[in-house]
């Protein structure tokens, strides 16, 4: 006679057994994926010997906080022209003149460098600037100057 | 007459069908035209006004345009583009765009594929939102009305699809709207929970609730940082390119998170195929395609969102077995070898005859042919049955003897297509609800006609053109007079006989007692309403009959059954699209089950054990000797257990101390067993009596096919691992077998099926490669794969190929007496599965539906001075079951109802007896007289608010987009009205 029954003793593993087929289960996986996991662990490495996992760590712990304080700040109305500005930025760099602009820079450069030389020592009357416009190097940053805030002014 | 129709679209000549819909023709042409409210498997709805093309010179919206011949199509001019944006632009104003963070971004909205193929760099007018709140009310989908685009979908699927009537717009208010019913919340309404407005919604505006903050990377944050987060996405957006590409993007890697594997649904036999999206082992979501070969974009409740049982936390996760008055849990390897042990010294001492199986109707074919396979390889014994024989053996039967092959003649598209549909005792809106919304929307739409034969004013009743309750267990009497009366008038299909009938004159013959006065007195339907139906019949051009339980479930059900399909014979309605026999079976995979062989006297594809020739083929394959004798059926299983010649049973997937019929001698049986494994997901009534329990997995966790109603073959994949603890049935079968000394080695439910179609000659052709994805196959299916959607296009399975009439005869076995005086019919809930193991287990159906009640007449309740809430108990010959009373026009005079889908004290089975089907031993579960005792006189109502039967729907066809067009603020976008 088998009577109908509901009661139900649980099969409890020890926490030995618990452990040891856990164990099992992950040194299989080991076996399975060594270069992956070999590979992985130089990638730690590497991380951690830059303590960019510190940093990892504490954002993935802090994700929501860090998040929700980004947005909530981010979407802030005094940030608005800077959201505005980040997409506009990026169509700004497509319609400049990249290689006029590198010629432009370089140029700069030497400006630069001619100034830091000699430029601070010297004293410049007005006639050392008449003088000075006979000088090729001089005039044709003069005639640039010039044709730069012509074309600035036109609309 | 053939004249061809020739389209010039932007210069191009295509040929179109006659009156083809313009939109259907462009999308064929690789020409693309934005199109959101279009879906094929809707229809032309035109409330978006996006796919505005000219024609002849005129701007139209292509999907409202039919074509004809010599018109002149152009999409690309710069006017029609502009109208299209306008179109667009009107959209974009009431359906914010913050993709990256909404859950409906997974590459299927079709807002977004819209804009980005059209390439809408930026918006003209700034997005207004609405004033409605967001509805949450409901179960199971909620309703944001500031993402609503009103495109309708949603309400053309309700009114029109799904037909449940409760969605509508209303146009005429300040700001349109979806409202359900006459505006109430979602919970309130008459909404039956279906899903597919959320199924047919084009973006996130209908979305199912298991989507909300699981299906994104960051839609899970609190709301106010989810809207900082919408609002941050729009201020960074200069133009929708760069958005687009962000979410894209997103979209790509929810990929990785989210599966979508197909599956094929597992409640009742219609068959739905659909997409299943999980996370791990969480589901957001069920998805229909249009490929769908059942169901289409459909689908009901249980369904779409029946599925917490997978999860449930009281499934079991490690085999049991009986210590005295506990089970105890032990691990796979010591329950198996218990199994096999015990198993093997009953056979020993007793002989292989004194155990049984029981395979499930649930399970994969896979597993029901192993089942058999386990039950006369193994064992050696023909002892092997499933649950058909509690349902639809009878139909089965009636088939057998007319017309050859045991299952539905067609498709379900034969039944949407018939001209005439008979049911009965069927109610299929609830049973069947899938395959019961093709014949609404036919009926409602395309002039199908419909008489619904049954005790109960349900649904379809409500809805047919005519209504006839016969008295119960009379269908046979009214379906012969009927057939007599039609032969008499001469309006048999003459030529249809003479081709492919046999045996006319012996049952021309056996009709004669079948007069028009005998069948009024029997049935109690009047003399001149049967002749109407009579000629009703003779003169449809088409007609199919649906049948379930209420033909089935008497001492007559193979009889009726076989009248049934006589009926159609003498009428020619066999083998023409749109005719047929039709048992509607009731259980995911009734049909399959049988087909696969768990039957005591067949092999799979109905191959009789005592053939000879047929046992040799199995003996061959097997490598042992097979027993020849047809071995016990349920129920005369049950019997012998008490005879005391049967002494192990195992019962897969299948809670018989419920659902079998007098659950009382049932249960006492069992506790009679020497052995009694039961294998199942839960531990179950039944499953309380075993010795040893074997925690399954459901259909979710495996592979395998099931067959529907149709006949149809479908694969189902495995959207994620069996439980901890849990195997699939196949594979703890298949276990049995080794440690019992036959190493069968399937790796894969693939390997089952190849093997028992290399055997059985109806599915010759069917294999794992024919059926991938939505693919299925409808039996027999010939070795080349060529499979049979409709039946006996080139006449019946017989020698001849003609099929047989078959004489009957009649005797009213039951009547309800002066003792026992109402008659207690029994069915399904919409919302509730069979015993209810499965369904109860959602919250969101039992919130609405949290058990089954009592449906007592108004008559009865005034008679007994009992109102609604009342309790009541009823006692038949057998037990007694208690419950709480609804009181409604559902049911009439002494008749009461009460829904199986129970496993408490209101379990119907409580009150069956041994009566059966007097061919197939079907329990007669719909013969049960009963007297009622009032407990309480009334009460609070078993039928919650929030139920969807307190509902009002809201009739009308499609959307009514024409009040759309007349409102003031209305202008058809051109270059003029859309400036």
């Amino acid at each position: 006679m088998a009577r109908a029954i509901t009661d139900i003793k649980r099969y409890e593993k020890t926490r030995e057994q618990q452990v040891e087929e856990n164990v099992q289960e992950v040194k299989e996986a080991v076996a399975d994926n060594k270069e992956a996991i070999l590979k992985g662990i130089e990638m730690l490495r590497a991380l951690e010997d830059e303590g960019t996992l510190d940093t990892m760590r504490a954002f993935t712990r802090r994700k929501d906080e860090t998040l929700a304080n980004f947005v909530k700040e981010i979407d802030k109305d005094q940030y608005e022209p800077l959201l505005r500005n980040i997409p506009e930025l990026v169509f700004l760099l497509g319609d400049l003149n990249i290689s006029g602009l590198r010629d432009l820079s370089s140029r700069l450069n030497n400006g630069v460098e001619a100034m830091e030389n000699e430029g601070t020592k010297q004293k410049t009357s007005f006639l050392d600037l008449a003088k000075a416009l006979k000088d090729p190097e001089i005039n044709r940053s003069m005639t640039m100057l010039m044709h730069f805030l012509k074309g600035m002014g036109r609309k | 007459m053939n004249e061809h129709t020739v389209v010039k679209i932007n210069g191009n000549e295509y040929l179109a069908d006659p009156d083809q819909n313009l939109l259907d023709l462009i999308n064929t042409t690789g020409e693309q035209v934005p199109q959101i409210c279009y879906n094929e498997s809707l229809g032309p709805i035109q409330t978006c006004d996006t796919c505005i093309v000219q024609v002849d010179g005129e701007l139209v919206r292509a999907c409202g345009t039919s074509v004809k011949a010599g018109m002149k199509v152009q999409t690309k001019l710069p006017h029609v583009h502009t109208a299209q944006k306008e179109s667009l632009d009107r959209i974009l104003e009431k359906h914010e765009l913050y993709c990256t963070v909404c859950d409906y971004n997974n590459g299927s909205c079709e807002i977004h594929n819209t804009m980005a193929e059209f390439g809408l760099e930026h918006q003209s007018r700034p997005f207004q939102p609405s004033s409605y709140e967001k509805d949450n009310s409901g179960s199971f989908y909620r309703y944001d009305p500031d993402q609503c685009i009103l495109c309708g979908r949603c309400v053309e699927v309700c009114q029109d699809v799904q037909v449940n009537e409760t969605l509508t717009i209303d146009w005429e208010r300040q700001e349109p709207r979806v409202i359900w019913d006459n505006d109430v919340p979602i919970d309130e309404s008459s909404c039956v929970n279906c899903g597919q407005c959320s199924t047919v919604c084009p973006c996130n505006a209908m979305m199912e609730k298991g989507m909300e903050g699981e299906a994104g990377f960051l839609t899970d944050t609190e709301p106010g940082i989810l809207k900082s987060m919408i609002n941050l996405t729009k201020k960074v957006e200069t133009g929708y390119g760069p958005l687009f590409a962000v979410s894209d993007s997103e979209a790509a890697m929810r990929e990785e998170t989210i599966s979508k594997e197909k599956t094929v649904c597992t409640y009742c036999g219609v068959g739905c195929s659909f997409d299943v999206w999980t996370k791990g082992r969480q589901i957001l979501k069920v998805e229909p395609s249009a490929e769908s070969p059942a169901n289409g974009i459909s689908t009901c409740v249980k369904g779409k969102f029946g599925w917490d049982y997978v999860n449930s936390e009281e499934r079991l996760q490690k085999p049991l077995v009986r210590r005295d008055d506990h089970f105890e849990e032990v691990d796979w390897d010591e329950a198996i070898a218990y199994v096999a042990d015990r198993m093997k010294k009953i056979k020993a001492e007793k002989g292989a005859d004194h155990l049984a199986f029981i395979a499930s109707s649930k399970a994969t074919n896979e597993e029901s042919y192993l089942m058999q396979k386990l039950a006369r390889q193994v064992i050696g014994t023909n002892n092997v049955d499933n649950c058909s024989r509690y349902c639809q053996a009878p139909a089965t039967k009636g088939l057998f003897r007319t017309v050859g092959y045991g299952g539905d003649s067609g498709s379900i598209d034969d039944i949407a297509s018939s001209k005439l549909v008979l049911t009965i005792g069927s109610n299929t809106a609830e049973s069947h609800p899938v395959l019961a919304s093709r014949i609404k929307r036919s009926q409602k739409l395309f002039d199908q006609k419909l008489f619904v034969f049954d005790l109960r004013k349900h649904e379809m009743a409500k809805r047919a053109d005519r209504f006839y309750q016969p008295k119960s267990g009379t269908d046979l009497v009214w379906l012969s007079a009927v057939a007599k009366y039609i032969l008499d008038q001469g309006w048999e299909d003459q030529s249809f006989l003479n081709d492919w009938v046999n045996g006319f004159d012996e049952y021309r013959r056996s009709l004669e007692p079948f007069t028009m006065e005998y069948a009024s007195e029997l049935t109690g339907i009047s003399i001149e309403e049967l002749k109407q139906v009579a000629q009703e019949i003779a003169e449809a051009e088409s007609m199919v009959v649906c049948w379930a339980m209420g033909v089935t479930q008497h001492m007559l059900g193979s009889d009726t059954s076989t009248a049934i399909s006589n009926l159609l014979l003498i009428t020619g309605n066999y083998g023409r699209p749109g005719t047929g026999a039709y048992p509607l079976r009731g259980h995911n995979n009734v049909q399959g089950c049988s087909d696969f062989g768990s039957m005591p006297n067949f092999f799979p594809g109905y191959e009789k054990t005592e053939d000879d020739e047929v046992r040799a083929r199995y003996e061959k394959a097997w490598k042992t000797d097979l027993p020849k004798e047809p071995g016990m059926d349920n129920h005369e299983m049950i019997e012998a257990i008490h005879d005391g010649e049967l002494s192990m049973m195992y019962v897969m997937g299948e809670d018989t101390g419920i659902v079998d019929a007098n659950i009382n001698y049932v249960t006492d049986a069992f506790e009679k067993l020497d052995l009694f494994i039961v294998q199942d997901l839960f531990l179950t009534k039944t499953a309380e009596y075993a010795d040893v329990v074997l925690p399954a997995s459901p259909s979710l966790e495996k592979d395998g096919t099931f067959t529907n109603t149709e006949r149809r073959i479908q694969r189902l994949y495995k959207s994620f691992e069996p439980l901890e603890g849990t195997k699939p049935d196949w594979e703890i079968l298949q276990l049995i077998a080794k440690s019992m000394g036959y190493d069968w080695g399937y790796t894969h439910p693939s390997e089952i099926m190849h093997e028992a179609c290399g055997l059985a000659s109806l599915f010759a052709g069917v294999h794992y490669d024919r059926l991938e994805g939505y693919k299925s196959l409808q039996w027999p299916v010939a070795e080349d794969g060529t499979d049979q959607p409709l039946l006996f296009t080139d006449g019946f399975p017989f020698e001849d190929k003609k099929a047989k009439l078959y004489p009957l005869e009649y005797e009213l076995m039951y009547e309800p007496n002066e003792e026992f005086d109402l008659h207690v019919n029994n069915g399904r809930l919409l919302e509730h599965f069979h015993e209810g193991n499965m369904t109860y287990k959602s919250e969101g159906i039992r919130r609405k539906t949290p058990n089954a009640f009592i449906e007592v007449s108004e008559e009865l309740a005034k008679e007994r001075g009992i109102e609604e809430g009342a309790e009541v108990k009823l006692i038949s010959d057998s037990g007694q079951a208690t419950g709480v009373v609804t009181v409604t026009d559902r049911v009439r005079g002494k008749e009461i109802f009460l829904p199986l889908n129970d496993n408490g004290k209101s379990a119907i089975n409580y009150l069956t007896d041994n009566r059966v089907d007097k061919d197939t031993d079907t329990p007669a579960y719909k013969e049960i007289a009963v007297k009622m005792k009032v407990l309480k006189k009334k009460g609070k109502s078993p039928i919650p608010h929030n139920n969807h039967r307190r509902g009002n729907p809201v009739p009308q066809v499609s959307v009514n987009v024409q009040k759309k067009w007349q409102r003031e603020d209305y202008v058809f976008p051109s270059k003029k009205g859309g400036q």
